[in-house]
């Protein structure tokens, strides 16, 4: 501790403005290389954060640091030079975070005056807020004089990981083959055996045709048979061997294809929903599907295939090399040019493919768009305009892969082309060398062959070029969606919780979401079995209020505490289990309505489904339907009104009975006779549950214990509907504005 | 719960046809309906009884629990009102001008009906299928391996 300590006093000792030279490659490297070289032992980093404007408003690279005793600031400066300036948390008072907009400040001060002030642009608000409130906790630390602590740096999330050259992308499904290495293994080991057997044709081909061109003596038949006998064997034997080597390999790619998939799906299912918020559905889709795939074809169509093909090349120019090097040399000629050839169109082949593959998920993202969206779009009468967006998307396709097919065009014909000029320099210096008596009728024809199938290895070769770009895009998305991090961390000792009693409690809670401010600190205790009725025009905070309660995002600063716990500490599916949610649009998946109800509960019994029914007084209807609890709802089923859905999802909600019951916006999408029937519903739902509600109609929330105001993501008023209209606040106005629309 | 359900009551098919419901303090309703509330999945248990306008009356879990003659009269109640043939067999599926046509022998013999799309037939649960015809009517498969390998394969080809 001594050495550390003296460490930082030496550090200090030097003017705080140090020029050190150092080698100039990539900025944010080199400031991160040279300030982990400046922490001293004793000392550790807490929070980096990238800076990235310099107070001009011009694009420049700039990192701070904190640690447990210092705040440092690194930035490029003249040449290749890092210019540091380090304070010690005890020396300066205060960082404060800016938002112009686009861009933000961070400014430190000391005793009022500004000591130093950073710009950054827009995207690293969050980062930024966050170093924020590690400084001031170090500080406090610091100033404390205690320097032992448990925060430790979290990983930044790197955002441009997902950049890697696609070929990395293949060579990664190779850990999805790892448990089928050995089924993998023998396929290879089978195709290597397929291939021997098909050069058994080439060898036997020279004594066969020399047999039968030989002038000295009658032509023997039992010899000519067994040449014959024997390529037939060799035939036979390479259909067997590939059979069960295409057999073996289909099945093995469809099960990595399919593991790759379910990954992926699963990987999905635990992204926030602030992930969903930012992708389109079709997408995502696609990833997993059509890109899942392609990669299952390449592999069981090109992927032996083509370590085949490079063996079965080499292996033919060795014994080619071998028989006669010459007429090797000379059939080897196009050897070169289509090498570069290759080279040449695969650069191409990838950006096309990459391409192709953006487009046609455009495409899919505007059919998950505009189907889902029919009714809008037949309202607005915008069929015309719908048309014109997909033919435009289809287009983009369309231009792609007319882009790769130029390509493609061109090569697949020319490679044709290099191959028949190879063969035809064997035909005519083999008819020459023939000719001179140098070799045989048999050995010109075994070599024909041997070139032929050389040729065409070379051909099928290049064109699993485009195979294996297209299966490169792929995987690359694929990997892309796979090596997104859960935003929501999960701590690694989360207390698994069993029935909660539904207290919470929020403590200064804020919330940011991109660079936007939503809740700018909000404190209130809920008490167990007490309903809390949200109120507030839109954009409020409302509805990210209770998102922040369910864990759907989490919060940026203060906490949210469910029965004295750390919402954070808490296992999230645990603490899921506990909440009941009913949302304006209720949405029922495909399936029966009884599988619908039995949603958060798979296991609940006939019985304990029809009770939950009745008590969201959807059993009368249920009755009514010709199938009873059996008929089929969601998206392609039976068509239920807005309000039979609704109560559905209620009896949903109430058949995991929950502590905590969220209800946001739950009755007004539906007229005020199906709002009764809802209510009722309802009514039964809240009972003995902590419950939330979120409402427009302020009636809704005439069983609420008490009721808050939000504006502006803070609360401005809490108490009853009479305390409230009385004090006359934004309450009273909201209740104005309302009555006078029901009224006029 | 909101309603109290009769536990024991009586049920009377009339001359006409139609059936009362006699609830524990005599309270009569006429015309009231046998409902099954798990036609395709689970027939044979959980009948519920209402009246005309649609209000639950009483609701039974397992009908052996009921008296002979009241159980004896409800599935009378409900054999009036049942149709869902169950297929034993299909003969054949052929693509029609609006989706497909198919001829089956089912418990009530030979039928020929349309179907519109694929979402007419639909699985539920495991080996469970339940095909709807363009008039609505519910043909069921309760268990498709217990179908011939014909009859299976030419379903399989559906859902």
């Amino acid at each position: 501790m001594a050495d550390a300590r003296s460490s930082v006093l030496r550090e200090n000792a030097t003017p705080p403005a140090a020029l050190i030279s150092k080698p100039a490659t990539d900025p944010a490297e080199t400031l991160q290389a040279h300030a982990d070289s400046l922490i001293g032992a004793g000392e550790r980093v807490v929070a980096r954060l990238q800076t990235d404007l310099n107070a001009d408003l011009h694009f420049h690279q700039g990192l701070i640091v904190l640690t447990n005793q210092r705040l440092l600031h690194l930035e490029l400066g003249a040449g290749p030079r890092i210019q540091v300036t380090p304070w010690k948390l005890t020396e300066v008072d205060e960082l404060t975070l800016e938002e112009y907009g686009a861009t933000a400040a961070l400014n430190l001060q000391n005793q009022g005056s500004g000591i130093f002030h950073w710009r950054l642009t827009g995207g690293r608000v969050r980062e930024a807020d966050s170093l924020v409130a590690k400084f001031r906790a170090q500080r406090k630390l610091a100033l404390a004089n205690a320097p032992e602590e448990t925060d430790t740096e979290e990983p930044e999330p790197t955002e441009d990981d997902a950049g890697g050259p696609p070929r990395k992308a293949l060579l990664r499904l190779w850990q999805f083959g790892q448990p089928w290495r050995n089924q993998l293994v023998l396929a290879f080991i089978l195709t290597l055996a397929s291939t021997w057997a098909v050069m058994v044709w080439s060898y036997l081909i020279t004594p066969l045709t020399d047999e039968l061109a030989q002038t000295h003596g009658p032509v023997r038949k039992e010899k000519v048979l067994l040449y014959i006998l024997g390529m037939a064997g060799a035939s036979v034997a390479a259909w067997a061997l590939s059979w069960i080597k295409t057999w073996l390999l289909a099945r093995v790619s469809e099960r990595v294809a399919s593991q790759l998939r379910r990954q992926t799906f699963n990987h999905l299912q635990r992204l926030s929903l602030a992930y969903f918020n930012k992708k389109r559905t079709g997408d995502l889709i696609r990833r997993i599907s059509s890109d899942t795939d392609e990669i299952c074809f390449f592999m069981s169509v090109n992927l032996i295939g083509f370590a085949d093909d490079i063996l079965m090349l080499l292996f033919t120019a060795i014994y080619l090399l071998n028989v006669d090097p010459t007429i090797a040399i000379v059939a080897l000629g196009p050897l070169p040019i289509v090498a570069y050839l290759v080279n040449r169109v695969r650069e191409k082949l990838r950006g096309g493919f990459a391409a192709g593959s953006r487009a046609w998920s455009q495409m899919s993202s505007v059919l998950t768009d505009t189907i889902p969206g029919v009714r809008v779009v037949k309202a607005f009468a915008q069929e015309a305009r719908e048309i014109e967006r997909f033919r435009a998307a289809d287009q983009l396709v369309l231009d792609c892969n007319d882009r790769v097919n130029k390509t493609w065009s061109f090569f697949s014909p020319m490679i044709t082309l290099l191959t028949d000029a190879g063969l035809l320099v064997v035909w005519g210096y083999g008819a020459w060398s023939v000719a001179h008596g140098k070799i045989t009728v048999g050995q010109l024809s075994g070599f024909v062959i041997l070139i032929g199938r050389f040729y065409a290895r070379l051909d099928s070769m290049s064109r699993m070029l485009a195979a294996v770009q297209r299966a490169a895009a792929s995987a690359h998305r694929v990997f892309d969606l796979l090596d997104v991090k859960p935003d929501m961390p999960v701590t690694a000792e989360t207390k698994s919780v069993g029935r909660l009693k539904g207290e919470i409690e929020l403590k200064d809670v804020k919330f940011r979401y991109g660079s936007r401010q939503i809740m700018r600190g909000v404190s209130l205790k809920i008490a167990p079995g007490e309903m809390i009725g949200l109120v507030g025009s839109s954009g409020a905070g409302k509805t990210t209020l209770v998102n922040l309660v369910c864990r759907f995002f989490e919060v940026s600063e203060g906490a949210i505490f469910v029965d004295g716990m750390d919402l954070r500490e808490l296992n999230v599916e645990d603490y899921r289990r506990n909440l009941g949610l009913v949302l304006q649009e209720p949405y029922l998946f495909f399936g029966t309505i009884l599988e619908n109800i039995a949603y958060g509960k798979q296991h609940a019994t006939r019985e304990e489904i029809i009770a939950a029914a009745r008590a969201a007084r959807a059993h009368e209807f249920i009755m009514k339907l010709a199938d009873g609890y059996d008929s089929m709802v969601g998206e392609r089923g039976q068509q239920l009104s807005g309000g039979e859905r609704q109560r559905i999802s209620i009896a949903r909600a109430l058949l995991i009975n929950p502590s905590i019951l969220i209800l946001d916006e739950a009755t007004s999408a539906v007229d005020t006779e199906t709002e009764r029937e809802i209510q009722a519903a309802l009514d039964n739902l809240i009972t003995g549950r902590t419950t939330i509600a979120i409402a427009h109609r302020l009636g809704t929330l005439r069983k609420a214990n008490r009721l808050v105001v939000m504006e502006n993501g803070k609360i401005v008023e809490i108490g009853s509907h009479e305390s409230l209209l009385e004090a006359g606040g934004a309450y009273a106005r909201l209740h104005e504005a309302m009555m006078e629309v029901t009224n006029g | 719960m909101s309603q109290e359900l009769a536990k024991n009551f009586t049920l009377e098919m009339e001359p006409n046809g139609s059936l009362t419901f006699v609830a524990t303090d005599g309270t009569r309703t006429e015309k009231a309906k046998p409902v099954r509330l798990f036609p395709l999945t689970d027939p044979e248990s959980w009948i519920a009884v209402v009246s005309s306008e649609g209000r639950e009356l009483a609701c039974v879990e397992d009908l052996q629990t009921l008296p002979e003659a009241v159980r004896t009269t409800l599935l009378a109640a409900c054999g009036k009102r049942d149709f869902v043939p169950v297929i034993k067999s299909i003969k054949s599926v052929t693509r029609a001008a609006n989706g497909h046509t198919w001829t089956v022998m089912t418990d009530r013999g030979e039928s020929i009906f349309q179907t519109e799309s694929d979402e007419s037939i639909q699985p539920l649960g495991q080996d469970r299928v339940v095909v709807i015809d363009s008039r609505n009517t519910r043909y069921l498969v309760p268990d498709v391996n217990k179908l011939d390998p014909k009859s299976r394969q030419k379903l399989e080809r559906y859902y």
